[in-house]
């Protein structure tokens, strides 16, 4: 009893020092920051607003964007909550009526954000937190990896037990075969889904010659494609679906703790890891907010309430926590198999080739000769 | 006399450059290889060459073509005989079915799918009971026929609508004659009303048939899981498809459509013209008389019931049920599944509860400044006849051939691109002139029935005492159309609560309402809010339609 008190004690003057200390942070630039960052802050000040075009959800969005204002007072964010398509549509079409367009974007289809970046639409900014993202994170200082989020599979735990639920790809092959399964998987649509075509290549990047054999497998069991992770969620909740995948890991994590007829796990041989890219537009009214939201995203306080509080993987490594990058890597080892940030990134968005895959794949799974 | 007043070739020409410059600007972008506003863009027919050699294109188009005639073949014959049970014979209940009957016309066809996969989709709870009654369920809710099916069952108010207007003019003698002469009351409907009110039921027809090749809503909600395209679902794939979006193919697919529909709703007016000539012909002094069915007005009501079970309760109580509950499906029940939060998630995120906001400022306040302008609209042609007018008349009707959900990137181009009106893009008006253009034709419709009202000897003795064009229409015109236009605004406030595509380019803070949030959320595939706001949006409408029935506006003509 005596023990909690004193220690009670202690926790409360902490919190009395952080609480006078606060302001003072709020001030000074952050700790290991360049000198002069408290320009940027001050200019900052003065734009007082920011746009951000994103596709991660507002709710998710909402801490991070709370924690951001509070860290900047004076800095009102404008969040802007779209799908992919429309955020690239978007973004171009302002970009080119020159009216002023989101000052960041933030978007979880790493290859339309790379092309927006190789067309020039991005600022380059040497971010000082930069440092401690993973190399392939940072493309040019111009298109940074912010999450780390595993694709995994989901299944319903009421439905499924035991060895009707897969570990690995490889094993993936033999649960298609039960014919309780027929018709009770979904996946993406390559065709109609930007995001669940770049997850298709990379399984083909990784699993080689099986990829095409997992597509007949799926072909075989009458898999269904869907173009969102919500639609195929809500099908594999209601058992209408019994297994989902290639879905996103942390959609599919928060989905769990809600609802009791969620399961989801990590395929053991390979696991495809991705990253929401974060820009800095060419073209932002605010370059300066731009630049202190990028530098906070990044920071560990910004990571740290991405992994708590927002359910997306924390990138940096000094995070601790069940949704990070340190905790899945020491989970999946080897098998973490990230998307990168680079020119291969868009290898699929030339028109020939992504046809041509996309055939490839219809004629595995038997929907066209 | 004949001389037009400036001020009415304004509100003309107006009219015309808020209709045809969006299209225009589609036209344009059809007829080019990459976004009208990059640079390096060529003109070229490429953008048809590719989607006309696209096997899916060809897939989609024969999709709405089926959807079309399906609707066209389920709807009509069902929408005339519904018109005459309702109107001419006394049926049990009839007033309190009518309302019911026009529920689908005003809530969204999306809210009513989303409703559909949670009642009989493979594990809705209906298909659960099937299950255990015939062990196995009978029906597919995402084939194509099931598509065809609703689209057919739910427009059928739409042929209702116009086919008991036209037999309410009609006077029943010659029914009567029949029935004297012994034929039985279908033999009567088959025989001798209906075919006196083909001329409003072709036109319904066309209406439901160029309708069917715009439905997109359904498609996207029930075409997903098994992969049916329509030509407005195949626009949305060919974005992905290339991996970046491509306006020109999207624009050379809306002018496919738009040339399908065009000549359809041209040949509406020359029908529209005929139906007139035949009503007309009959005096007003006649009498109606309702037909006995005897023992068979049970059997007609059980119809009625049987068909608005299917289109309208099923759907309806699975979007509501599946508001309130976390998860569903085999083994949940509804009592351990129970929340609010959905709800609660919408109060909590500002960008839905500006949703809910918008929707009903723009419901409220856009319809009632909507109808102020189809007046000056129909005043600017009212009693005139001449090229302006004739001008006018076309320009109405060319944003019923263009679907919504281009009409509303093409505002969005011009709100974009059209520096004077670039300020007002982040704001209600850009929803709020996209919305009017494109209901454009349906809300001339609602004025210009009351201003056919206005007998012209009231107006032409106002002008004979001195009053000038202008002292006419604000003394005399208006005053007398006055609760015309207070219906026309409800029913504005209906058709905007429920509309749902034209916002989806135009969606961006400041601009969100309910629709145009759903099939957005839809992408991202957040079921949990979509349903919580479809339900709010069914109680939006419910208050519209309670407020029509309390001050009996009539909900059509």
């Amino acid at each position: 009893m005596q023990r909690r008190t004193f220690l009670n004690r202690i926790k409360q003057v902490l919190i009395g020092i952080c609480v006078v200390l606060a302001p003072v942070a709020v001030l000074a630039a952050p700790a290991g920051y360049p000198a002069d960052y408290q320009k940027i802050i001050d200019a900052a000040k003065k734009e007082g607003k920011l746009v951000i075009y994103a596709t991660t959800d507002t709710k998710a969005a909402e801490p991070i964007v709370k924690d951001f204002e509070a860290l900047y007072p004076g800095i009102k964010v404008e969040y802007n909550d779209l799908n992919s398509t429309e955020l690239y549509n978007r973004f171009i079409g302002e970009a080119a009526a020159g009216g002023g367009t989101g000052d960041v974007t933030w978007s979880s289809s790493m290859d339309l954000q790379v092309k927006l970046v190789q067309d020039g639409h991005a600022l380059t900014y040497k971010s000082p937190e930069a440092k401690n993202l993973p190399g392939w994170a940072n493309w040019k200082d111009q298109a940074f990896g912010t999450t780390y989020e595993p694709i995994s599979i989901v299944y319903n735990k009421r439905l499924l037990k035991g060895d009707e639920i897969p570990k690995s790809h490889a094993d993936l092959a033999r649960v298609l075969t039960n014919p309780k399964l027929k018709g009770k998987i979904v996946t993406y649509d390559p065709e109609r889904s930007g995001v669940g075509f770049s997850y298709l290549t990379q399984d083909l990047k990784n699993n080689g010659k099986g990829f095409w054999n997992m597509a007949k497998a799926f072909g075989d069991a009458k898999v269904k494609v869907y173009t969102s992770t919500g639609a195929m969620m809500e099908k594999v909740s209601s058992g209408e679906a019994l297994m989902g995948y290639n879905i996103i890991g942390s959609y599919a994590f928060l989905k769990s703790k809600k609802d009791p007829s969620i399961g989801y796990l990590y395929p053991s041989d390979y696991t495809v890891v991705m990253s929401r890219v974060m820009f800095i537009s060419k073209h932002a009214k605010n370059p300066n907010a731009a630049k202190l939201w990028a530098d906070y995203l990044l920071s560990s306080r910004g990571q740290q309430i991405v992994s708590d509080k927002a359910d997306l993987f924390a990138i940096r490594s000094d995070i601790k926590g069940e949704t990070t990058m340190a905790k899945l890597s020491k989970q999946l080892g080897a098998g973490a198999k990230t998307i990168p940030i680079s020119k291969e990134t868009v290898e699929f968005l030339d028109q020939k080739k992504r046809l041509d895959f996309l055939k490839k794949w219809q004629q595995a799974l038997g929907t066209v000769k | 006399m004949n001389k037009m007043p400036f001020s009415k070739i304004v509100v003309i020409i107006l009219t015309a450059i808020a209709v045809f410059l969006p299209i225009g600007l589609l036209l344009w972008q059809s007829f080019l290889d990459a976004p009208f506003f990059q640079p390096g863009k060529m003109y070229g027919l490429d953008a048809y060459r590719f989607i006309f050699e696209d096997p899916d294109f060809k897939r989609a188009f024969l999709n709405s073509f089926y959807i079309s005639l399906g609707m066209a073949f389920i709807s009509v014959p069902l929408g005339g005989l519904l018109a005459f049970l309702m109107v001419r014979t006394n049926i049990p209940g009839r007033n309190w079915i009518e309302p019911l009957l026009l529920i689908p016309v005003f809530v969204s066809p999306m809210i009513l799918c989303f409703g559909y996969t949670v009642s009989v989709g493979p594990v809705g709870f209906i298909s659960n009971w099937a299950q255990m009654i015939f062990g196995s369920v009978p029906w597919n809710i995402y084939s194509m026929t099931s598509i065809v099916v609703i689209a057919g069952l739910s427009h059928v108010p739409h042929v209702y609508i116009y086919s008991s207007s036209a037999l309410r003019s009609l006077a029943s003698d010659v029914e009567e004659a029949a029935r004297v002469a012994g034929a039985g009351p279908l033999r009567v409907a088959a025989t001798v009303s209906l075919p006196m009110v083909m001329p409003a039921m072709l036109y319904s027809g066309v209406l439901v048939f160029f309708l069917g090749f715009q439905v997109f809503g359904l498609a996207l909600v029930l075409g997903d899981p098994e992969g049916h395209l329509v030509l407005a679902t195949y626009l949305y794939k060919l974005t992905n498809k290339l991996g970046t979006p491509s306006y020109h193919l999207m624009a050379a697919v809306a002018m496919c459509i738009v040339a399908i529909t065009v000549p359809m709703v041209l040949s509406q007016r020359f029908l529209l013209r005929n139906a007139h000539k035949y009503i007309t012909l009959k005096g007003k002094g006649s009498r109606q008389r309702t037909l006995p069915l005897g023992g068979w007005r049970w059997v007609a009501a059980g119809l009625i019931a049987v068909w608005l079970a299917v289109t309208v309760v099923i759907p309806i109580v699975g979007i509501v049920f599946r508001a309130f509950v976390t998860n569903w499906g085999e083994g949940v029940t509804f009592i351990e599944a129970f929340t609010l939060n959905n709800f609660k998630d919408v109060f909590e995120q500002s960008n839905l509860m500006r949703g809910v906001i918008n929707t009903i400022l723009l419901g409220v306040i856009g319809g009632g400044l909507s109808v102020i302008c189809f007046t000056f609209i129909g005043l600017a042609s009212h009693r005139k006849n001449n090229g302006w007018t004739r001008l006018l008349d076309y320009t109405v009707m060319t944003p019923r051939a263009v679907p919504g959900l281009l009409a509303g990137l093409a505002f969005l181009w011009v709100f974009l691109f059209f520096p004077p009106l670039a300020p007002f893009r982040k704001t209600l008006f850009s929803l709020w002139l996209a919305y009017s253009v494109v209901w454009l034709a349906y809300g001339m419709r609602l004025v210009s029935t009351s201003l056919l009202q206005v007998g012209p000897e009231l107006e032409e003795c106002a002008r004979v005492t001195g009053a000038t064009p202008g002292q006419v229409n604000r003394h005399v015109t208006v005053p007398l159309i006055k609760y015309g236009l207070l219906a026309s605004w409800l029913m504005i406030f209906m058709i905007f609560e429920r509309e749902y595509s034209t916002g989806v380019y135009l969606l961006g803070p400041g601009t969100e309402v309910i629709g145009s949030l759903m099939v957005s959320l839809w992408a991202a595939g957040s079921i949990d809010i979509i349903s919580a706001l479809s339900f709010i949006n069914i109680l939006l409408v419910s208050v519209g339609m309670g407020i029509a029935l309390r001050y009996g506006v009539k909900l059509h003509d």
